[in-house]
């Protein structure tokens, strides 16, 4: 028989009230993949994924960038890793918002013993579609009723990772492409970070188009080619940063800013991000300013758009742009 | 008394298992998820139309069923019947997540386990095969893209997809597309075939190594595919749920909505997820459901490894063991029927339908890789007023709990717990392939 096939912890707690915890003799792979020599004579940078309270769509999103396989040497991700410790590594990418008393140990823990962090999606970065439970009227009732004993405890809250530890990279989007991962872990200089999402949409915006009114969510047939705003459609592409190619747009489905603020807003404050959306819907729409302003300051009308004034929170210095893929 | 804590992976999310034992009595057995978000709660105001683009993001793996069971449960609640080029589509999303999934569970998931390794993506503690694990790995990546590809060309993204919407989708399949990506199935299926073959193979060595397929006690099974054949178009106009009793006869249906008459919803203090019975009994969902319930799949090479599965193996089948073979022929199905429907016209007719929203209640009902997934919307002025998601996973909680108690009996004695236990326990959850973040949501 042979002993490879688990190295996790195995706990067990006598209620003598000590606890001993055993390590099966097969729990040497953790180590083994310390020592990098590879064959090719450079270095494989090792790297580790750890995730927080999330959906694992980031995960699924890596696993579809496959070219890492043979680059790069994955050496801690639960998801498709049966290892329980995080080893020392060059590269940390965190998904996921810290939701519960656990992930805030774990990312503290983890991000001592890597080179970088690289925060990955949109939770990780801003909390994510987690944070539209962050509302004081929301959280209340779901903390109160969703507590339970035995696990980890829930924090007040739904917090990004650079509340808690430092981060060197963030890889926008829910999910990051794969061609972001990729840039992540060859820290390719030549990569270009998108602009904004109108740039590659390529719907024609119109000056003689002028709905009155915003369109329901999923109201109304979408007319191809034609801008979303001049068919009413509450799209934030013109602000949100780009490198999707725009994948929700151009079938017809408004932009709801996943992949939060383009360069142009990044540093700056919510406000000016409104104005601007305000400004565009002002050149292409006679919608009056009041609908749109009670829309976009609706956490739940505007989805991610929340995230906009989380990256201007004034308790954190500033995402920069630079550390933005 | 001992308490046993067992972390978990290659599983989607957080959970561990927690075993009691006192001498060789098995107290208790838990499986405990250990997130949540609290989508149940948040979404709550959210203006009903927006549930398609807020719910695939309970789960990046599952993302596909949740995008189409509140498109469904939408319409339900507006009166809208979408056109049935839309519900072809609708069936490419789900059965691009089939492949996705199955792929993932069977060759990334337990295929470790079949081969004695950590992961497909560590080189095991012994020089020698490492040259096959490497090869296994990136073939199966490349099978598990075939399917992501495909939920990409039908739903426009392929984690939370944005394609359908209420009264159909937003759009058909071009000829060019479609033949590019039915080129892309037909190199994948061998390979599919070809790593299934070989797991099958392990997967009879791993039995005859450890003597046993797992807990084999009958059970109900619950499912929402077709009898005579699969059916994942996710509109088939009144779609049920059907019970298989523990020897295998049909024993009821019934539709979405009336769920809470038929199984039973109860919360634990140990865990962030639910659990769900048939009127108190153990039940299953998942792949081997679906293949008991299932009278044929209707494409050739599906219907020879269920030939083979049910030679081998009766039917109903009961081993834990025998979902992970079920995942492998429900992943040669749905590559098969993918490229049966992008043989055919896809962007010929309208795909969508105009609708007129209203307030009340909505039920979407879709067969999800893990079994029955049920989205339950209560609309007032528009908004949600409330959600219910009965997800799949629960259906299986306690049927996990009862199998991690029978590997515990197994393995621990008066004198002894054997190491064997900690390779069992991650055995038993992964045949039931949980998803956490779903589960708890």
């Amino acid at each position: 028989m042979r002993h490879d096939a688990c190295c996790g912890i195995f706990l067990i707690t006598l209620t003598l009230d000590f606890s001993l915890c055993l390590r099966p003799p097969c729990a040497t792979i953790a180590l083994s993949v310390t020592r990098l020599n590879v064959t090719t004579g450079g270095t494989v940078e090792r790297f580790a994924v750890l995730q927080l309270s999330g959906c694992a769509g980031c995960e699924v999103s890596l696993l579809n960038a496959g070219d890492w396989i043979d680059k790069h040497r994955l050496t801690y991700m639960p998801l498709v890793i049966s290892t329980h410790d995080v080893p020392e590594v060059e590269t940390l990418l965190v998904s996921g918002g810290v939701r519960t008393e656990e992930d805030h140990y774990n990312l503290r823990q983890a991000a001592r013993r890597a080179d970088r962090v690289v925060a990955v999606g949109t939770c990780a970065i801003s909390g994510g579609v987690a944070s539209l439970g962050n509302r004081d009227e929301v959280r209340e009732v779901f903390l109160a009723q969703a507590e339970r004993r035995h696990v980890p405890r829930l924090l007040p809250k739904c917090r990004p990772i650079d509340a808690v530890v430092d981060v060197d990279l963030y890889l926008p989007g829910c999910p990051p492409t794969p061609e972001l991962f990729m840039a992540a872990l060859t820290e390719d200089p030549d990569f270009e970070p998108g602009r904004n999402v109108c740039r590659e949409c390529g719907r024609k915006k119109l000056r003689d188009m002028r709905p009155e009114h915003l369109t329901g969510f999923q109201e109304g047939e979408v007319l191809p080619d034609i801008c979303l705003i001049n068919q009413g459609y509450l799209c934030v592409g013109s602000s949100v940063r780009g490198g999707c190619r725009a994948l929700c747009t151009r079938p017809g489905h408004q932009c709801v800013g996943c992949r939060g603020p383009s360069d142009a807003f990044i540093e700056k404050d919510a406000e000016e991000w409104l104005s601007s959306i305000k400004r565009i819907f002002e050149s292409l729409t006679d919608i009056p300013e009041e609908e749109l302003d009670r829309a976009l300051r609706s956490p739940q009308l505007a989805l991610f758009l929340f995230q906009f004034s989380d990256y201007a929170a004034p308790e954190r210095p500033p995402r920069p742009k630079e550390k933005m893929l | 008394m001992a308490t046993l804590t067992f972390p978990l992976s290659r599983i989607e999310g957080h959970a561990r298992v927690v075993i009691e034992v006192h001498g060789s009595e098995i107290v208790s057995a838990r499986f405990e998820a250990m997130e949540i978000r609290g989508f149940r709660y948040f979404v709550q105001g959210v203006p009903a139309e927006q549930m398609p683009t807020i719910v695939p993001r309970i789960c990046g793996v599952c993302s596909t069923a949740h995008h189409v069971a509140a498109v469904e449960a939408l319409e339900d609640a507006y009166g809208v019947t979408p056109p049935p080029l839309a519900g072809t589509i609708r069936e490419l999303l789900l059965l691009g997540q089939i492949i996705q999934n199955q792929a993932t569970s069977v060759f990334l998931f337990t295929m470790p386990d079949r081969l004695g390794l950590s992961s497909m993506f560590l080189p095991g503690d012994e020089a020698g095969p490492d040259r096959d694990r490497a090869v296994l790995a990136t073939r199966a990546l490349q099978v598990r893209r075939a399917g992501t590809d495909l939920i990409s060309l039908a739903g426009g993204q392929f984690i939370h997809p944005i394609k359908a919407i209420i009264g159909g989708v937003t759009s058909g399949i071009e000829p060019q597309a479609a033949a590019d990506l039915r080129e892309q199935l037909t190199n994948a299926l061998p390979i599919a075939c070809e790593l299934f073959d070989y797991y099958w193979d392990q997967s009879i060595a791993l039995r005859d190594r450890i003597g046993t397929w797992g807990d084999d006690a009958p059970t109900h099974y619950i499912t929402a595919t077709g009898d005579r054949c699969p059916n994942y178009d996710g509109i088939s106009p009144t779609p049920v749920i059907r019970v298989l009793d523990p020897d295998g006869a049909a024993c009821e249906t019934f539709p979405a909505r009336a769920f809470r008459d038929h199984l039973t919803f109860e919360e634990t203090d140990y865990s962030y997820a639910g659990r769900t019975s048939y009127q108190g009994a153990v039940m299953r969902a998942n792949s081997l459901a679906r293949i008991n319930m299932t009278e044929q799949f209707g494409t050739p090479g599906a219907d020879r490894y269920l030939e083979r599965f049910r030679d081998a193996f009766g039917r109903p089948a009961h081993a834990i063991l025998l979902f992970d073979l079920g995942r492998g022929i429900e992943l040669v199905y749905a590559l098969e029927r993918a490229m049966e429907i992008l043989d055919q016209p896809l962007d010929h007719e309208d795909t969508a339908v105009p609708f007129n929203t209203q307030d009340g209640e909505g039920c979407g009902l879709v067969e999800a890789p893990r079994g029955p997934l049920i989205h339950r919307y209560q609309i007032q002025d528009g908004l949600i007023d409330d959600a219910e998601f009965i997800i799949p996973t629960i259906h299986n909680n306690l049927a996990i709990e009862r199998a991690l108690r029978v590997a515990a009996r197994r393995y621990v004695t008066a004198e002894r717990i054997d190491m064997e236990l900690e390779r069992a326990v991650g055995r038993v959850v992964r045949a039931f392939d949980p998803c956490i973040a779903c589960a708890t949501h």
